[in-house]
């Protein structure tokens, strides 16, 4: 390991004492760490081990959220479990994803879809924000049975279906009943067709657009309504400028 | 085809400035805010008729956003009808405003952007919030069928791009991007570009300040005036400073645009201008930068780090190359830009343009009006911001890399995969 031990000590020390107004100088040393530690295993995983040591203690939320930070661009599946335990804390739920949504390590996903179950509120949507920027196909499910949960939830997970745009996530959009979501879930199905027709399945695009167009009708009155129409319009034409 | 397709759909303007007719007491919020029957609504010889101006709300009233209001206020074709600002002072100051150039007290002010999108009778929206929301609300902006002109920089994150195109195309929006500058400040290297003077572009200097920072400031009461979760919106949770979100034009740590949070920092902001006006004489602006080198700082010290991106087609752009490294340039832009040819004339191409009268302002209204897309067109600013983004990561990492545009992501890296986007405080979702 070239990278100095004793200076990152300090830092670690500084970090622990940190809050927002203080001098952040000392950190420098960590940013430092972070740029070598990539292709260096060795350092990586103990500045790793490090930080999460400020992050399971008495540390400031300043201080706590520059872990998560570094943990967000340095983080492996070791770091799982202590930001998971964050993930219903109303001050560091974000930062927990911060670092979580961004490391790849399958126990990150993992995590995240463990939490649907267990978070509530506003903490709950930002676990569907997450699952949606990691790409999660396998949380689609999940997803789906949020769609009849409270307006602000459901609507969360119907953009996230949109986001996924799997097949999977098309079925689940096209077989939610009526409610709240509604806008967005129209909105989720649109972006699913526009994936079906980029990926060249356009029987199952088609019959998004057409279901859509259907629902607005010939003479839309609002702007709302005459952006559906043309969303739903210029993919049916795309349909036919492929067939 | 296209015209064909906007005139079935009513989504050409004729058809929609005569739907447009209806917006007179059409929606609760028209209600809310009744509108006055004036000579000026009637029209005349030189002032459409209301029905037929674009009705028009401003998000983001501040510094920016309030000469954007300025030259839309300005024009006969816009009838301004309200403002969005989390801030109370801007937010009354934006009303007053507009109620003084109509002479009525009707225009709006809402504190959240959603509560203006939800109107009916809006056509159109300028936004010019800090750049953490410009992503959420040009995407909420097109669902909700209004066509957008956003200020630069377009995009925080690389991710965010590709998804504010999918919108603007899903609902056929007129999304332009707010460079005044690209086209109107540097015809002293683009049209010399363009008449093939210089013949094969080789390579572009350009030099502008560096990536944001993070932010340490300490803790101050929230004053009443602003709304500061709402300010925050999508960015991680930090105490009120007014250094923290103060919207001067500085980067050097009195604004937001100083801060990685809500800004690239000058290497986004302006470096929106410079790059956008360096790929713009370079006629890259379809392109996007696929080999980002890092040059790390010279053994002796004497010269800093700096970055350099490789496009498809050889033309490489550098970031703050070292003066001594750099060959005689064919055309510069004062000591911002400088570029260089390979010397053998070439022909000569039709230089790209504003549409309308009045600026990148009549250039959004003209195309709000025809459906054409505007100069800065969403997807060219997003191929644009690309460039000073990568180079931002490149120096966060201190390492080259590998950009794969088809993917929207880096070849065989996937630590720098981790910087791509960053997640977004509940409940904010793109």
């Amino acid at each position: 390991m070239a990278f100095d031990s004793s200076r990152l000590d300090a830092a670690l020390a500084a970090l622990t004492a940190f809050d927002w107004g203080a001098d952040p100088g000392p950190l420098a040393t960590i940013d430092e760490a972070v740029v070598a530690a990539h292709g260096a295993e060795a350092l990586r995983a103990d500045l790793e081990r490090r930080l999460l040591g400020v992050l399971a203690g008495t540390a400031s939320r300043a201080a706590k959220e520059y872990v998560c930070r570094r943990l967000a661009v340095i983080g492996s599946a070791a770091s799982v479990p202590g930001l998971s335990r964050l993930l219903d804390d109303p001050d560091q739920s974000h930062m927990a994803r911060f670092a979580l949504e961004r490391i790849d390590a399958p126990e990150a996903g993992a995590a995240l879809r463990a939490a649907l179950a267990t978070t509530t509120g506003q903490r709950r949507i930002g676990v569907v924000s997450s699952l949606v920027g990691r790409g999660d196909a396998g949380c689609v499910p999940l997803l789906a049975d949020l769609l009849g949960a409270e307006p602000a939830l459901a609507i969360a997970a119907a953009e996230g279906l949109g986001r996924l745009a799997s097949p999977e996530a098309a079925a689940a959009l096209a077989a939610a009943k009526p409610g709240p979501a509604d806008a967005a879930i129209l909105d989720a199905r649109l972006a699913c067709a526009d994936a079906f027709l980029a990926r060249g399945e356009r029987t199952q695009a088609r019959g998004i657009y057409d279901a859509i167009a259907a629902g607005v009708g010939p003479t839309p009155t609002s702007h709302r309504d005459r952006a559906l129409r043309i969303a739903a319009t210029r993919g049916r034409l795309a349909c036919l400028d492929r067939t | 085809m296209k015209r064909i397709v906007d005139a079935a759909l009513g989504g050409a303007v004729p058809g929609r400035q005569v739907r447009r007719r209806g917006f007179l007491g059409a929606t609760a919020a028209a209600a809310a805010a009744p509108y006055v029957i004036t000579s000026r609504a009637l029209g005349d010889a030189t002032t459409p008729p209301a029905s037929d101006r674009i009705v028009i709300g401003g998000i983001g009233i501040g510094n920016m956003g309030s000469g954007d209001q300025g030259a839309f206020l300005g024009r006969p074709d816009v009838q301004y009808v309200a403002v969005c600002d989390v801030r109370k002072t801007f937010r009354e100051k934006g009303k007053e405003r507009v109620d003084q150039r109509y002479g009525t007290p009707d225009c709006a002010a809402y504190v959240d952007f959603r509560d203006l999108l939800a109107r009916d009778d809006i056509d159109a929206v300028h936004i010019a919030t800090p750049d953490h929301w410009h992503a959420i609300m040009t995407i909420a902006a097109c669902r909700a069928g209004k066509d957008v002109y956003l200020q630069k920089p377009e995009t925080l994150t690389l991710r965010e791009g590709p998804l504010m195109i999918a919108a603007a195309r899903r609902y056929g929006r007129v999304v332009s991007g707010g460079s005044q500058r690209v086209f109107d400040d540097y015809h002293d290297i683009v049209d010399p570009c363009w008449a093939g003077e210089i013949g094969a572009i080789r390579s572009l200097d350009i030099s502008v300040g560096g990536p944001s920072q993070a932010c340490y400031l300490p803790a101050q009461d929230t004053p009443p005036d602003i709304d500061w979760d709402l300010w925050l919106g999508p960015a991680p949770w930090e105490p009120y400073h007014p250094g923290r979100c103060d919207g001067n034009f500085g980067t050097g740590g009195n604004s937001w645009r100083s801060y990685v949070d809500y800004s690239g920092g000058s290497l986004t902001d302006w470096g929106a201008h410079h790059f956008g006006g360096a790929i713009f004489a370079a006629d890259l602006r379809e392109l996007q930068p696929e080999k980002v080198t890092y040059h790390p700082r010279s053994a002796d010290g004497r010269d800093a780090a700096y970055v350099s991106l490789t496009y498809p087609n050889g033309v490489e752009i550098h970031h703050n190359r070292p003066q001594a490294l750099r060959p005689q340039a064919s055309v510069a832009h004062g000591g911002a830009i400088q570029i260089v040819g390979d010397g053998t004339p070439r022909a000569p191409k039709a230089v790209p343009g504003y549409r309308g009268q009045g600026g990148i302002y009549g250039d959004f209204i003209e195309c709000v009006k025809t459906r054409q897309r505007p100069f800065r067109d969403i997807e060219l600013a997003v191929n644009t911001m690309t460039a000073p983004h990568l180079v931002a990561i490149a120096y966060r990492l201190e390492r080259s890399l590998v950009w794969d545009r088809a993917a929207q992501r880096f070849r065989d890296d996937a630590g720098a995969d981790r910087l791509v986007d960053r997640a977004r405080r509940e409940p904010w979702i793109v």
